[in-house]
């Protein structure tokens, strides 16, 4: 039985790859960043995290991918988009989030979600750039400053100025027209970081602000991105460790569900699961009636069969 | 027996080039042609009168001409057919006849008179209130006043059994093409969407009795060993789009994320064919009463129907499909139409249905980005039957 699991984001600007173990758990991660969908950094991704977790691409029990190029990789068993893969990622590193939003290179989407990681709805752009990783991209090259840069300036501002177009095109114009002005780069910034969040707001506005917000995608690293979203929602933005390799992980796990449910109708024992079932079973003295021997409590216990009555005669005392 | 292949490629052609199929057959009949815009028109009326009823559709050509006539917050099938009409494309047509059916279409028949002047354009009325004692009435009435401009527009009366047989042509075909309907439904036919569309909307076009004469011939072919449809595809419901034909490119890109459509209220789909005429009795009153029933058959959000709900109907007829969600296309700036999908959102959330809005225009698509749309809405009618049957995705086969 093969052990891991690849999950691939082929997304419009840069390429992430996740590999995870059979309990789900990120071994290996990468993100290469080479201009549009670009065959060499998804090569790169997955050479990269492949030799990170010594393990070979005949080693995954499954492959999925997930971006704007899902479509593009022969090693893919199966694909998701990255709406489906970002909820459950997202899910997946913050449990309690309800709301995700996802700022990527060309789209920005907000997903309301279950527990479980499944989307409940959804809202994405749906006519420009407006409120993307593009938008900022189109911007920082109008305002002469790196794309890096950015949020570091904007959280400077110290006036509020107003971008209102919804087009990156016109809001470029607009950016010129300002500096034309003569406000500062730091105001201006502050503008352009605002115009996103309010895009935002508008996409959370239509699958509902129901709980935790969890933000994913490259542009989740950008600190005035998080602060202005933050103020207009009125709620903190639960940020995960590493933000843009959601989609990899959700598709990872996505595969890692195919690939169980494959292997649990041939019958074969995912030794992982046992063991991860055997330890909740041992750590909550799952056996009715325990007093701390799990053993003895099993002899007055009501009968049980199948796989939890395998698992409890595995149990050892724990006192 | 036309093999069924070369039925879809004349079925596509009429569609492809509507006024191309009007001006042939003008020149190979010597007959009249008489255009009308979508909705209401009673064809049978204009067909009785020998001429070829022709419903106008939306052209494929970017808006150019037209620009110079309407605005371009009209929808797009009145910007495109005011573009036809400015660009001389509707030359083809000895008339037009224009309903009331929403202030766009009014708009947009009045640019039609100043773009073809020496056209002759037939102006009718129809009650928009449909439950009132009156309705029948005076449906009637405007049918009689249709009538007899008509018969004033071609020099002769328009007799009644040239109308009951007309009636009686234009039910066999809208009969043969529900029994398409009811086929793909009951999985006995594979049809995607677009070969769906073609039937349809070559029905608004074609001569008649040509056209059914190929309809009934791909009934008759459905016995065949065709394909069947993906198994684990997810049944679709399409709803919308009154008045033009959801572009094909669209249909063959929600099919292709893995989906198969098995029922609509599309106007280039089951809202045209929904209802019958009467045979018996008075033509006229047929056809008021017509006008009544295919409201009630297939709900209109331009009509007043107090006894039956759109959200209800499209609920109703998605569980008699065996359909899994509905995607609804609505037209940009159709104004009945944004107006009545807030109440059918509700009703849809509430009975735990799920469903997508895709608004479409005239002059652009992104595809690929709804695409994505689409195939997260697939998947998550997919990952919900998965986690209801064994927790088991099912995403596309890359």
């Amino acid at each position: 039985m093969k052990k891991h699991v690849m999950g691939i984001d082929f997304g419009s600007t840069t390429a992430k790859a996740v590999i995870v173990d059979m309990r789900g758990r990120i071994i290996a991660w990468s993100v290469s960043h080479m201009g549009a969908v670009s065959d060499a950094a998804v090569h790169e991704a997955v050479a990269d995290v492949l030799t990170q977790a010594s393990l070979k691409q005949e080693d995954m029990g499954r492959c999925v991918s997930t971006g704007y190029g899902r479509r593009m990789l022969d090693i893919a068993d199966k694909n998701f988009t990255e709406i489906t893969c970002h909820a459950r990622g997202a899910v997946a590193m913050v449990p309690e989030a309800r709301l995700v939003i996802d700022i990527g290179g060309q789209d920005s989407k907000t997903i309301a979600v279950d527990a479980n990681g499944l989307v409940a709805q959804f809202a994405m752009n749906d006519r420009c750039a407006a409120g993307t990783g593009k938008f900022l991209e189109v911007l920082a090259r109008a305002m002469e400053i790196e794309l890096e840069e950015m949020g570091d300036i904007a959280m400077k501002a110290q006036e509020e100025l107003k971008i209102s177009s919804m087009c990156a095109t016109f809001a470029e114009t607009e950016v010129i027209s300002l500096r034309a002005e003569g406000h500062s780069k730091e105001n201006v910034l502050g503008a352009v970081h605002q115009s996103i969040a309010t895009r935002t707001l508008g996409l959370v506005n239509r699958v509902g602000k129901k709980g935790p917000a969890v933000m994913t995608g490259g542009v989740a690293r950008n600190k005035a991105a998080v602060h202005y979203i933050e103020k207009v929602l009125g709620i903190p933005l639960i940020l995960p460790e590493t933000p843009q390799i959601a989609g990899a992980l959700g598709a990872a796990l996505i595969g890692l569900d195919d690939y169980k449910a494959e292997l649990a109708e041939s019958g074969q024992t995912i030794e992982e699961d046992y063991e991860v079932d055997a330890q909740m079973a041992f750590d909550k003295a799952c056996v009715t009636g325990c007093k701390g021997d799990p053993a003895e409590a099993e002899k007055n216990a009501p009968a049980v069969t199948g796989k939890l009555k395998s698992m409890m005669s595995n149990l050892q005392k724990h006192f | 027996m036309t093999p069924r292949s070369e039925i879809f490629e004349v079925l596509a052609k009429v569609c492809a080039d509507p006024m191309g199929y009007a001006r042939a057959w003008k020149t190979r009949t010597g007959r009249r042609v008489i255009g009308s815009f979508p909705m209401n028109f009673p064809s049978e009326m204009a067909h009785a009168a020998g001429a070829l009823p022709l419903i106008i559709q939306e052209a494929e050509d970017p808006i150019t001409a037209g620009h110079g006539l309407l605005f371009p917050f009209y929808c797009g099938f009145t910007r495109s057919a005011v573009d036809q009409a400015a660009k001389g494309d509707l030359a083809v047509l000895d008339a037009i006849m224009f309903g009331d059916h929403c202030v766009q279409l009014l708009g947009a028949a009045d640019a039609v008179r100043v773009a073809l002047p020496d056209t002759r354009v037939i102006f009718f009325q129809l009650i928009s209130s449909m439950c009132d004692p009156w309705t029948l009435g005076r449906s009637k009435e405007s049918f009689e006043k249709l009538r007899f401009e008509l018969e004033d527009f071609i020099g002769e009366p328009v007799r009644d059994d040239a109308m009951r047989a007309s009636i009686a042509l234009f039910n066999r075909g809208r009969q043969a093409m529900r029994e398409l309907y009811r086929m793909r439904v009951e999985g006995r036919v594979a049809l995607t969407a677009r070969e769906m569309q073609y039937v349809v909307k070559s029905s608004m076009v074609m001569d008649r009795a040509e056209h059914l004469e190929l309809v009934e011939a791909l009934v008759a072919s459905a016995s065949e060993n065709l394909p069947q449809p993906e198994k684990r595809a997810v049944r679709l419901h399409l709803s919308g789009h009154f008045c033009q034909a959801p572009k094909p490119e669209l249909l063959d890109m929600i099919e292709g994320c893995g989906a198969i459509v098995v029922g609509d209220d599309l106007y280039h789909g089951y809202r045209y064919i929904s209802t019958d005429v009467g045979e018996e009795g008075n033509p006229m009153d047929s056809l008021a009463r017509w006008y009544l029933d295919r409201n009630t058959g297939v709900p209109c959000p331009t009509r007043v129907q107090n006894d039956v709900d759109w959200d209800a109907f499209l609920l109703d007829a998605m569980r008699k499909e065996s359909a899994e969600g509905m995607i609804v296309l609505m037209a940009k700036f159709c104004e009945p139409h944004m107006y009545y999908y807030p109440e059918v959102k509700e009703a849809f959330e509430k009975a735990g249905m799920p469903h997508l809005l895709i608004e479409t225009e005239h002059e652009s698509m992104a595809l690929e980005h709804m695409r994505t749309r689409v195939e997260s809405f697939l998947e998550l009618i997919k990952r919900r039957r998965g986690v209801a049957r064994a927790n088991t995705p099912e995403g596309e086969v890359a």
